[in-house]
C-alpha cells in the first residue's frame, strides 16, 4: 500500500479539520474562485455539453481498447528512443524508478507535480533511497516545505492560506520573502528553484495524456516548472497510468478543452507540452535519455468491475470543488491519495475497502460532482456500488445492520410498519414540548446539531383512513 | 510472465467482446473526431482575420501584441520593449536563421541563457487563432529552455504561419516527425496555487510579448 | 404533455410526511384533485426503500421496490411529495430490478409512470393554482435529487408564482445541498451539521419570511437547524403553500 491509512479514523479526521477554521478560510477562498471560474467558461462556451459527449466516447473508446493503444504507444515511444517500462504495482514502479535513479547515480531530483507519483509513493521512495527531491510546482513546493501531502489534485496546497505559506517560505527561503503576498511569494519561490531545475541530475514528471500514434507523453502547466524540470537534466523519467492513453493528438485536445475549462476556468494551460523521446542529435537542449513508465496499479482490475466508467477521470478536481463535504474538511481527511467523490471511488480501489469503507459513505449523494464531471462519470452511482459491496462483505458497523433490520423487517410489512409507526409518532411526541423536539435518545447526530420537529399524534394514513372511513370512501 | 503481458493479458481478460481489427479501431477513432465544429468554440470574430481573433484571445490571457510589417523592423521594437520595461539593451536570441541578418542596432545580442536570462526573443512555429497559443517546437536551432528561463519573452509570429484552431495544428503535427518538445504556449507563466489569486511569472517569464509580422523578408 | 382529464393517481405518502408532517400529504391530495385527478392512496405503501439503498442493503431494497410497484399497479400515474424519493422509483427500481426477468419491465413501466408532485401538476396537469393568496417572502431550496435526476426546477416555481401576494427573494447557493443526504446526517453528524449551518446562514442572509422546498428531509434538516439557531424563518412543504396552508402552523410549529 503506497499510502498508509493515516491512524485516526475518518470520523475523527473529518472533525479535526471542520474544528480548523484556518483551513475553512483556506479551503473556501480557493474552491470558491475555482467554482466561479469554471461556470464562467461554462457559460462562454456552449459547445460544452457536446464536448462532454465527445470527450467520454473518446475515453470509452480507449478504454475498450486499451492493449492495442498501449502496445501501439510502446512501439512509437521506443522507436523515438524512450524506454518503455511496465509496473503490475505501485511497489514495481517505485522500484523502476528508484533503480534509474540509483544506475545514473542521481544526487538530485526535480519533480513536475504528478499525481500518479503521489499515488506510487515517490517521493518517500527517493527519500529512502537517498535521492534528494525538489518538487518544482509551487504548490508542491509549498507541501514539501511543509511535509505534508497534497491535499487537492489542482491545488496540491489548497489547505493553506497565504499567511501560512509565508511563514513556510520565511523558514525555508535564502533569503526570506519580504513580504505576504502572493506575488512577492511567488517571485521567492521562482529565485528559490531556479538553481534546482538547473543542477538536477534527473526531472521526473506525470502526464496528463500517453499519444498513442506518436509516442509522446504530454504535460500541461501553468508554472513552466515542468519544462524547466524535464529539459536540463541528463534524464527525463514519466510515470503515468495506463488510462491515460489517447489515440491521437488530436483527441487529446478535445480533452484538453474539457480538462482545463473544469479545473480552473481557463481555456488551456500555459503550457502545453508533447515530449516524443530523448534529445534529437543536434538538438539545443534536452535530456539524453528518456524513461516512462505505465502504471497498472488496481487499473486492470477496474477494467472489469463496476468501477470501470472510473477509468474515464480525467483529473480536472471539478468534483471535489463543487462538493460539500470536501468544501467542509478538505482533502487530508479522505486519507488517501485522492480526494474528494472521485478519491472516495478511487482510495478503496488503491488502498482496500475495509480501511475506507467510510468514503463512499460520507457522501450525500446529491449528484452535483456528475453534474460538473466533463466525462460524465456517473460518481454517486459509484459510491453506491462501493456501498452495496461494503454491505455484502460485512464491512458495515453491526449497529447500522441491526437497525436497518428492524426497518426492514417492518416496512416489508404494511400492516404492522403501519401500526409501529401509529405507535412510533405518539412514543416521538414524548420527548418534545410544543413543536419541536431538542433531544432524541438514539437520534443524538441529528439533536445534538438541530431541532426536531415533533410529529402530530397521528400518521397521515391513520387520519387519511379515518376521514375515508366517515366518507365511506374509496380504497 | 513479466509486467508487461500481465498487465496486457488483465486487460484483454476483462474484455467482453472479441478484439477488434486495428483497422476497425483506427476508423472508430478517426469518427470520434467527426465534425470538431460542433465540439469547439467558435473564433472571436467568427470567419474574421485571424491575427484579429489570435490578438483578442491572447491579449486576454495578459500577452501583449505589436504589429510590424516585417522582421527588419524587430530591432527598433525591441529597443521601444526593452527601454519601456527599464531593462537593459541585451537580449539572449534564439538562433534562427530569420534573425541572422538583422541589425540589432545598440541592442548586444548573445545566445547563451543565463539562469536568470532578463530578456529572450524567439520565433514561433505557427499560432493558433482559437486559444492564442504560440507552437514552438525544440531542435538544433530551438532550445526549449529560451521559451522559460527569461523573464521576458519575446516571440516572433508571422501572421501566414496562423491557424484557426487546434485540430489544425494537430493535422500538421500528424505530417511531420515529432520534436522532443512540442510546446503550446498561451500566455504567460503564471499561478493560483496561493489562495487561488492569479499571479504571474511563477517559474517561466512573466511577460510575453508577441510580434505579429506579415512577412520575414 | 397529453394526460387523461381525470387519470387516477396513486399517491405515495413517503415514510417522513406519513410519520412527522402529514398535513403535506392532504396537501397533496387537494392539489392532485383540482388539477383533475382522482387520488387513491393505497394501503401497501411503506417506504420508498431509499435508506435501505443508499445503504447499499440492496436485497432489501429490492424487496421494498417490488412491494411499491404492486402496491400501485393499475393506476395511471405514481405521485410524490419528495423528489428523492421520486428519483429512488424512477432511477433506481429499473436498476435494482434489472436483472430480474420477472421485474424488470414492470419496474421499468413503473418508473415511466412515477413523478415528483410539482413536476407532475405542471408538467402533466397543466395546473396552476388559482384565487391563492399570501403576503409573504419566501425563498426556495431545491433539493439535490429532485433537481437533477428529475429536473424539478422550473415547476414549482412556476406555480408559486401564481400567488398573489408572494414575493420570491432569491437564495445564494440555492442549488447546493443541504447537508441532510438521508442517514448521512446521523452518521456523519458533524459534516451533516457543517454544511447545514452554511445553508441556514444562506437562508437568513435571504431574508425571506419563509423556506420552501420539495423534500421533507431537507426541510427537516435546515428548519430544524434554523430553528436551533433561533432563526424566525418558516419552513413549508411547496405543496402547502400551493394548497393555501401557508397561514396554518408551519414545520415545527403547533396547530
Ligand atoms: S471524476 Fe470527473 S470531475 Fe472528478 S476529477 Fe475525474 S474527471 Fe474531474
Amino acid at each position: 500500500m503506497s499510502h498508509p491509512i493515516p491512524q485516526p479514523s475518518f470520523k475523527a479526521r473529518a472533525e479535526a479539520a471542520l474544528a480548523d477554521r484556518t483551513l475553512k478560510l483556506a479551503i473556501d477562498r480557493t474552491t470558491g474562485t475555482a467554482e466561479a471560474k469554471r461556470a464562467a467558461a461554462v457559460a462562454a462556451f456552449p459547445e460544452f455539453d457536446a464536448a462532454r459527449r465527445r470527450g467520454r466516447a473518446i475515453k470509452d473508446h480507449v478504454i475498450a481498447h486499451l492493449d492495442h493503444y498501449l502496445e501501439q504507444f510502446e512501439r512509437n515511444a521506443t522507436a523515438a528512443g524512450a524506454k518503455v517500462h511496465w509496473a503490475r504495482t505501485d511497489a514495481e514502479a517505485r522500484a523502476i524508478v528508484t533503480r534509474i535513479c540509483l544506475d545514473a547515480d542521481a544526487k538530485l531530483v526535480t519533480r513536475a507535480k504528478s499525481m500518479l507519483g503521489e499515488e506510487i509513493g515517490l517521493p518517500h521512495a527517493l527519500a529512502d533511497a537517498g535521492i534528494e527531491r525538489v518538487e518544482t510546482d509551487l504548490a508542491e513546493h509549498i507541501i514539501q516545505l511543509a511535509g505534508e501531502a497534497p491535499s487537492h489534485i489542482i491545488w496540491p496546497a489548497m489547505h493553506r492560506t497565504r499567511e501560512q505559506v509565508a511563514e513556510l517560505f520565511r523558514a525555508g527561503h535564502q533569503p526570506p520573502p519580504a513580504a505576504e503576498d502572493p506575488a512577492t511569494m511567488v517571485q521567492s519561490a521562482r529565485r528559490a528553484l531556479r538553481a534546482k531545475f538547473l543542477g538536477a541530475d534527473i526531472g521526473i514528471s506525470g502526464a496528463n495524456f500517453l499519444v498513442a500514434d506518436t509516442g509522446a507523453t504530454c504535460t500541461v502547466t501553468n508554472e513552466g516548472n515542468a519544462e524547466l524540470t524535464t529539459t536540463p537534466p541528463r534524464i527525463h523519467i514519466v510515470t503515468a497510468g495506463i488510462e491515460k492513453i489517447v489515440p491521437s493528438t488530436a483527441h487529446a485536445f478535445a480533452l484538453l478543452r474539457l480538462l482545463v475549462r473544469s479545473a480552473t476556468g481557463g481555456e488551456l494551460t500555459q503550457y502545453t507540452t508533447f515530449h516524443c523521446g530523448p534529445k534529437r542529435p543536434g538538438d539545443a537542449d534536452g535530456p539524453e535519455e528518456m524513461h516512462i513508465v505505465l502504471v497498472d496499479n488496481g487499473r486492470t482490475r477496474m477494467l472489469g468491475d463496476e468501477f470501470r466508467e472510473m477509468l474515464r477521470c480525467i483529473r480536472c478536481g471539478a468534483c471535489m470543488n463543487h462538493c460539500v463535504v470536501y468544501r467542509q474538511i478538505g482533502g487530508h481527511a479522505y486519507g488517501g491519495t485522492y480526494p474528494g467523490p472521485m478519491g472516495s471511488v478511487l482510495t478503496p480501489v488503491l488502498d482496500g475497502l475495509a480501511g475506507s469503507r467510510d468514503l463512499p459513505n460520507a457522501c450525500t449523494l446529491n449528484g452535483r460532482c456528475e453534474e460538473v464531471c466533463p466525462v460524465g462519470i456517473p460518481l454517486p452511482t459509484l459510491l453506491r456500488a462501493w456501498r452495496s459491496r461494503s454491505w455484502r462483505e460485512g464491512l458495515e458497523p453491526g449497529t447500522l445492520r441491526a437497525g436497518l433490520g428492524v426497518w426492514a423487517m417492518l416496512a416489508r410489512r404494511p400492516a404492522l410498519y403501519r401500526l409501529a409507526s401509529r405507535i412510533g409518532v405518539r412514543a416521538l411526541r414524548l420527548f418534545g414540548r410544543g413543536g419541536w423536539i431538542a433531544r432524541l435518545p438514539l437520534a443524538g447526530g441529528w439533536t445534538r446539531y438541530r431541532d426536531m420537529p415533533r410529529p402530530p399524534g397521528r400518521t397521515f394514513m391513520d387520519q387519511y383512513r379515518r376521514t375515508r372511513a366517515q366518507k365511506g370512501g374509496r380504497r | 510472465m513479466t509486467a508487461r503481458d500481465d498487465i496486457l493479458g488483465a486487460i484483454r481478460a476483462a474484455r467482453a467482446t472479441p478484439a477488434r481489427t486495428a483497422e476497425a479501431i483506427a476508423a472508430e477513432a478517426a469518427s470520434l473526431l467527426d465534425a470538431p465544429e460542433t465540439t469547439r468554440p467558435g473564433l472571436a470574430p467568427a470567419a474574421g482575420d485571424l491575427a484579429d481573433a489570435f490578438a483578442r484571445k491572447a491579449g486576454a490571457l495578459g500577452t501583449t501584441i505589436e504589429h510590424l510589417p516585417d522582421i527588419a523592423a524587430i530591432p527598433a521594437a525591441l529597443r521601444r520593449y526593452l527601454d519601456t520595461h527599464g531593462l537593459p539593451a541585451s537580449l539572449a536570441v534564439q538562433p534562427a536563421a530569420e534573425f541572422a541578418g538583422l541589425d540589432w542596432g545598440g541592442v548586444a545580442i548573445h545566445r547563451d541563457l543565463a539562469p536568470d536570462e532578463p530578456a529572450a526573443l524567439g520565433l514561433a512555429l505557427c499560432g493558433i487563432a482559437e486559444s492564442g497559443s504560440l507552437v514552438v517546437h525544440s531542435g538544433p536551432d530551438a532550445p526549449v529552455l529560451l521559451s522559460f528561463l527569461p523573464l521576458h519573452h519575446i516571440v516572433v509570429l508571422r501572421v501566414d504561419t496562423l491557424l484557426p484552431h487546434l485540430e489544425d495544428y494537430a493535422a500538421l503535427m500528424a505530417k511531420q516527425a515529432s520534436p522532443r518538445n512540442a510546446i503550446l504556449i498561451t500566455g504567460p507563466s503564471g499561478t493560483t496555487d496561493i489562495e487561488g489569486s492569479y499571479v504571474r511569472g511563477a517559474h517561466g517569464p512573466g511577460f510575453l510579448h508577441v510580434i505579429l509580422t506579415r512577412s520575414t523578408d | 404533455m397529453s394526460a387523461k382529464p381525470h387519470p387516477r393517481v396513486g399517491l405515495f405518502v413517503t415514510c417522513l410526511v406519513d410519520a412527522i408532517r402529514p398535513q403535506i400529504g392532504f396537501a397533496a391530495i387537494q392539489l392532485l384533485e383540482e388539477a383533475g385527478c382522482i387520488v387513491e392512496v393505497p394501503a401497501a405503501q411503506t417506504c420508498c426503500g431509499q435508506p435501505a439503498l443508499n445503504s447499499g442493503d440492496d436485497a432489501d431494497a429490492a424487496h421494498l421496490a417490488r412491494q411499491t410497484i404492486a402496491a400501485f399497479e393499475g393506476l395511471d400515474h405514481v405521485v410524490l411529495p419528495s423528489g428523492s424519493c421520486a428519483a429512488t422509483m424512477v432511477h433506481g427500481y429499473p436498476e435494482l430490478l434489472a436483472d430480474d426477468p420477472d421485474w424488470a419491465a414492470r419496474a421499468r413501466a413503473f418508473a415511466a409512470r412515477t413523478h415528483e408532485i410539482t413536476s407532475f401538476l405542471v408538467d402533466v396537469m397543466g395546473y396552476r393554482p388559482q384565487g391563492r393568496r399570501l403576503d409573504a417572502s419566501a425563498t426556495y431550496h431545491d433539493s439535490c435529487s429532485g433537481l437533477r435526476d428529475l429536473g424539478v426546477a422550473a415547476q414549482p416555481r412556476a406555480m408559486l408564482a401564481e400567488i398573489e401576494g408572494l414575493q420570491m427573494h432569491g437564495l445564494e447557493g440555492n442549488d447546493v445541498c443541504c447537508g441532510f443526504g438521508g442517514t448521512f446526517c446521523v452518521k456523519y453528524a458533524p459534516i451533516s451539521n457543517a454544511i447545514v449551518t452554511e445553508k441556514a446562514e444562506a437562508v437568513e442572509r435571504s431574508g425571506a419570511d419563509l423556506l420552501l422546498g420539495g423534500d421533507l428531509g431537507c426541510l427537516m434538516n435546515m428548519a430544524g437547524k434554523l430553528h436551533r439557531r433561533g432563526a424566525r424563518t418558516r419552513c413549508f412543504h411547496t405543496v402547502e403553500v400551493l394548497a393555501g396552508l401557508a397561514d396554518g402552523p408551519a414545520i415545527g410549529e403547533e396547530a
